[in-house]
């Protein structure tokens, strides 16, 4: 996967991280956005029988869109760590607050719907993963 | 023919009952809907199973995921009422231009989003299997323990169309209007005085053409099962049974049915 143009004019500022660097904290406050530029990232759950990967994105994914979109608290829903070496793009956040916000409400209420569905299905398929094991 | 009939849909109402089923996974159908009031389960069927991956309340939206993903997929998932309630239902058309002028980075997060909500929906699916169905009240038989009622209703239009006999010319045009259309046939009522010297009888083979909302011309042969004096002077009525369509035509006709 590459990273779309359009994207990368909204790159504020890039960021590199280390092997298993936490990127993004489970339960911390921050509604910044990234996009994958080189490498892989953890999407990890805090479950009761502790930290649980759920997914791995790669390059041209997005991180911390969920508590961008979502309407209501900014916590972060899941955890991003670095798997091996990433460099990452911070999104222009003010930027994209603006033209989200210029959407029609429809058009809103349908993503950020999307956003919390994803959220649910995210915490019911870590709980699944750690009633399976 | 006149363009009228690209007017877009206005927003509309459901009532659905507990246990009707709304949307079908692996239906094609693109309109959105809102629950109002009462409860809306979402399931994912595999290996003849259906697993629970949502229930969603008032305020939440169903059948986004195809919207997003683009009008020739089809249904990810299905939704039944858990209990009475009420759906407001929006016409796709209505969204998709707003949707199209939206910054490419607001819809390539959309589709990411869509994109690990499957993935999500996938682990959630495989690992109930793995569980056993017995032990998981989420996962059920697919069976008639729920009431098929798709709301694959008689839906009340006025559209402008024509048509003519099957065994007449080919550039006759008789004009007509569609009162109310179903996946089964139609009703349509007909000026007498537009007839010329056609006589129509119960029997007929019509081929009727229309525009449902876009420009997209649907072709329907359809066999006319009644007939009867129109409500105004003037007027035929007319009840149409289809007999044939293209799986293109019949695929639009039941997005323009879908709620």
């Amino acid at each position: 996967m590459t990273v779309n143009s359009q994207v990368l004019d909204y790159i504020a500022s890039e960021e590199s991280f280390l092997d298993k660097s936490v990127i993004i904290k489970e339960g911390s406050m921050g509604d910044w956005m990234y996009v994958i530029l080189e490498g892989r990232v953890k999407i990890k759950k805090q479950t009761s029988r502790g930290l649980l990967t759920i997914d791995t994105l790669s390059k041209g994914d997005f991180i911390g869109e969920m508590a961008m979109l979502k309407q209501g608290n900014k916590t972060r829903t899941a955890s991003a760590v670095a798997d091996g070496p990433v460099m990452l793009g911070l999104l222009d956040s003010v930027r994209l607050a603006k033209e989200w916000e210029a959407q029609p409400t429809r058009i809103k209420k349908l993503i950020s719907n999307m956003i919390q569905n994803l959220e649910e299905a995210t915490k019911k398929a870590a709980d699944m993963i750690v009633e399976s094991r | 023919m006149t363009k009228a009939k690209r007017k877009i849909p206005p927003v509309i109402k459901l009532n659905y009952s507990k246990g009707d089923l709304i949307i079908k996974e692996g239906d094609y159908g693109t309109s959105i809907y809102e629950v109002i009031s009462g409860k809306v389960g979402i399931f994912v069927e595999s290996g003849g199973t259906e697993t629970r991956v949502a229930i969603l309340g008032p305020g939440m939206i169903i059948g986004e995921m195809t919207f997003i993903a683009g009008s020739t997929s089809t249904r990810s998932a299905s939704a039944r009422a858990l209990e009475d309630c009420c759906l407001e239902a929006w016409h796709p058309a209505m969204l998709l231009n707003a949707y199209k002028k939206m910054p490419d980075v607001l819809r390539l997060i959309a589709g990411q989003a869509l994109k690990l909500i499957v993935r999500m929906n996938k682990i959630v699916v495989g690992l109930s299997l793995k569980e056993g169905q017995h032990k998981d009240s989420q996962t059920q038989e697919l069976s008639d323990q729920w009431e098929e009622k798709r709301k694959f209703y008689r839906k009340r239009v006025s559209l402008e169309c024509i048509f003519r006999p099957a065994n007449s010319p080919k550039d006759l045009k008789i004009r007509g209007r569609i009162r109310d259309i179903s996946k089964e046939g139609l009703q349509m009522t007909v000026k007498t005085s537009g007839l010329l010297n056609y006589t129509l009888i119960p029997g007929d083979e019509l081929f009727i053409s229309t525009y449902f909302v876009s420009d997209q011309k649907v072709n329907m042969t359809a066999k006319m099962t009644w007939l009867k004096k129109g409500e105004t002077d003037g007027t035929i009525s007319l009840g149409m049974a289809f007999t044939h369509m293209e799986p293109e035509d019949r695929k639009r006709l039941g997005f323009f049915l879908m709620p």
